[in-house]
């Protein structure tokens, strides 16, 4: 059917069935006459009569009281205006696909299910490609890049522990021996320089480049240089495999791909950062265990038991075990590597690493021990 | 010269056409809060759409001469800029972490110009985000467009930076308006060409004090939102009167003291979910600690997963919060008083205007989103 009517017969417009239309192809703003029929006829004066399919008409955005719809066979930007309220209904009630365009809860709900997909592929990423990547990285890092790494980090570590490196002589002669046993023993082909930082806290850290240090904390608790060399070793271990430039390539790829997930939320950088620290604690274990396996061989090959470093540290954290977050510790539970160097205790074979004298200087470096 | 000549070039009778925001506040915060939640679902991803909501309900509900203009961009959009935005910045990134040791190993920060060629791609991205905001801009049929290059637009970007740098900040009123002028010269409104007709000179007059008085306000804290929000009610002021297109030119009259309010409130929202979120950890704490000195209790307490969980739970319901605050007081509010206070001039000017121009890309938005950079 054909709508034949006349436009001059409407000169007139009935007011109700006026609205407003835009072509899309000027902005002139045009006074229209609807008629429903099989289709929807716009007329107006001087425009040629357009007609719409009912279900091609969708809604598009318009102020609060004003239905403005778009046709999907039209011009793609041709608007139609109804500010009168039954008109709006009745159009509205002819185009069963009106809302076709905006987002209902089975789209959202698509969202939610492609994201969590997406998350779930960013994890597996995280887990699986990104060690990989680290681990075939880091052989290519140039060791100058390494040891700048390390100065940076030097700076930030004494700010952090508010400690200075204790000087006393006879006790860093004594701290260099140990370290150059150590050294020899396995092979390591890095300028180490060792110093004993004058804090409370017990541990032991080894930066890019070959610093080591370890903590008064920690020497204050030890009771023989085997268990003070073992904690060396296990952080000549961490230099041997360049854990430190494994860790900054391992961290620089999980921050990059956490922050792809939550982008600009306020506040996102704490998410980032708890949530890859979560990651990571997985990836530094393992690290963490090879630096242990480093060590026990060194002990070994100088015939010296593994064992008492694990004694030390099973002295400063006690039973770990207990604690129901310990999935989430950077290190291995302390009394599993108590167990696994207690496994490997043999008589030593082979000469005291340090005599008495040198242990006792090695224990004051930071000055007298109140201890007895 | 007769009576009416300070509002030059307006013919006399013709009374320029108001803008009027007619924006329910309830129903922007019910979708503001709804966006806040779906995002934390999503993992982030529905920023996409809850941005696309935000912008069609702020253009939909601003009434320009009666009529609202319509945002036809989507949030898939969005997320295929994105996505595409991502595959060029992955390998952009891992090359510059190569380069950028590389150079490091033969001079210390030579790596740094590295840092500024990543700050010029966030100019270019900020130019094309503004593109494809601008193409999804509908008003009486005809969509708003821009030319122009990105690249041309950062490398002034640029320039004027380091004159800003070097002339500790004096000359940002000059590096806005050519950087707007620019912007605005490459603005259609179908076939009607955009220009800004801001002087530098003019928004210098208008900030100089502040500028000469900034430090100040970094010493006396309280005195920064105020001074920070008298600012962008003069700038926001000079912009607005800058704008044209063709004979059409905007008006406003927002007070200097407009947005004060709206820096305030955000810092007492601020401030109440802080509190709110202490006494929340101080409730936790005081339910789960266990028994015994206090000291050894309080140690064991990150090691508490009930607590620890709670943590999360509240920290990330401090986040919503505030991320929704933050939308309904620096998007909604803002842009209702700005738009309220603005007039249109020979807005008839605009009667017949040719439909021209396509819509552009979403990668520049996409950019925008991967390099953290925001541009209005
Ligand atoms: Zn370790």
């Amino acid at each position: 059917m054909e709508f034949t009517a006349n436009t001059a017969e409407q000169a007139a417009p009935d007011p109700v069935r006026s609205a407003v239309y835009y072509d899309g192809k000027s902005s002139r703003k045009r006074t229209v006459v609807l008629a429903f029929g099989d289709k929807l006829v716009i007329s107006g004066e001087g425009l040629p009569s357009e007609s719409w399919d009912y279900a091609d008409i969708r809604r598009a955005d318009g102020a609060p009281g004003v239905l403005r719809v778009s046709c999907l066979s039209a011009s793609p930007l041709a608007r139609l205006e109804i500010r009168d309220a039954t008109l709006a209904a009745d159009l509205e009630s002819r185009c069963a696909r009106l809302g076709d365009n905006s987002l209902d809860g089975r789209s959202i709900a698509r969202i939610v299910g492609w994201s969590l997909a997406a998350a779930a592929s960013i994890v597996l990423v995280i887990l699986f490609a990104i060690p990989l990547a680290a681990d075939r990285l880091t052989p290519l890092v140039p060791a100058s890049f390494e040891r700048r790494l390390g100065d940076a980090a030097d700076a930030q570590m004494k700010a952090v522990f508010g400690g200075h490196a204790c000087k006393a002589e006879a006790g860093q002669a004594a701290l260099v021996k140990l370290v150059d046993a150590l050294r020899k023993s396995s092979g390591l082909d890095l300028a180490v320089e060792p110093a004993v930082l004058d804090t409370p806290i017990p541990n032991a850290f080894a930066l890019p480049g070959g610093k080591v240090y370890l903590l008064k904390g920690l020497l204050a608790k030890a009771d023989d240089p085997d268990e003070i060399a073992g904690v060396l070793a296990h952080e000549l271990g961490h230099l041997a495999h360049r854990d430190s430039v494994r860790e900054v390539i391992y961290n620089g790829g999980t921050s990059f791909l956490v922050g792809l997930l939550f982008g600009d939320v306020t506040g996102s950088s704490t998410l980032i950062f708890a949530s890859r620290s979560l990651v990571t604690a997985t990836y530094s274990r393992e690290a963490e265990q090879n630096a242990d396996s480093f060590a026990i061989e060194v002990m070994q090959r100088l015939g010296r038991s593994p064992k008492p470093m694990g004694e030390l540290l099973f002295r400063v954290t006690g039973k770990e075990g207990d604690n129901p977050l310990s999935i989430l510790a950077s290190h291995p539970l302390t009394e599993d590597r108590l167990k696994r160097m207690s496994e490997l205790d043999r008589q030593a074979a082979g000469p005291p690493l340090l005599t008495r004298t040198e242990w006792t200087e090695l224990k004051s470096i930071c000055g007298p021990v109140s201890k007895t | 010269m007769n009576q009416m000549s300070f509002v030059a070039g307006q013919p006399p009778g013709v009374p320029p056409a108001p803008v009027a925001f007619s924006g329910n506040r309830g129903r922007f915060l019910s979708l503001a809060s709804r966006g806040a939640a779906l995002e934390l679902v999503t993992f982030g991803f529905y920023r996409f759409w809850l941005v696309t909501d935000i912008r069609r309900h702020l253009w939909s509900h601003t009434l320009v001469d009666g009529d609202a203009p319509e945002y036809t961009g989507r949030g898939r959009e969005l997320l295929v800029g994105f996505l595409f935005a991502m595959a060029i910045l992955v390998p952009i990134y891992l090359v510059y972490f190569v380069i950028g040791i590389e150079a490091e190993r033969f001079k210390a920060f030579a790596s740094v110009p590295l840092v500024i060629g990543f700050y010029a791609f966030g100019q270019f991205a900020i130019y094309r985000a503004r593109r494809y905001r601008l193409t999804r801009t509908v008003w009486r049929g005809v969509r708003f467009w821009m030319d122009g290059s990105g690249w041309a637009y950062a490398w002034r970007s640029m320039l004027w930076g380091l004159l800003v740098l070097v002339t500790l900040g004096g000359a940002y009123a000059w590096r806005e308006a050519a950087l707007e002028r620019y912007k605005m010269h490459h603005s259609h409104y179908g076939d009607l060409q955009g220009s800004f007709e801001g002087r530098g000179w003019e928004l210098f007059k208008r900030t100089w004090g502040l500028w000469l008085f900034g430090p100040v306000a970094w010493i006396i804290f309280p005195l920064l939102p105020i001074f920070y929000a008298e600012f962008k009610a003069r700038e926001w002021r000079w912009w607005l009167c800058g704008i044209r297109f063709g004979d059409v030119r905007l008006e406003s009259k927002l007070p200097n003291t407009a947005l004060y309010g709206l820096y305030w409130k955000v810092i007492g929202w601020f401030l109440l979910f802080d509190l709110v979120i202490g006494a929340y950890v101080a409730l936790c704490v005081f339910l789960l600690k266990g028994s015994g000195p206090m000291e050894a209790a309080m140690q064991a307490l990150p090691k508490n997963i009930p607590f620890m969980v709670l943590l999360v739970i509240g920290y990330l319901a401090f986040i919503l919060a505030f991320n929704v605050v933050m939308r309904l007081y620096f998007q909604r509010d803002l842009w209702a008083r700005v738009a309220s206070s603005t007039k249109v001039h020979a807005i008839e000017s605009a009667e017949n205007v040719t439909a021209k121009g396509e819509a552009a890309s979403a990668l520049g938005e996409g950019f925008a989103d991967g390099l953290d950079v925001a541009g209005f």
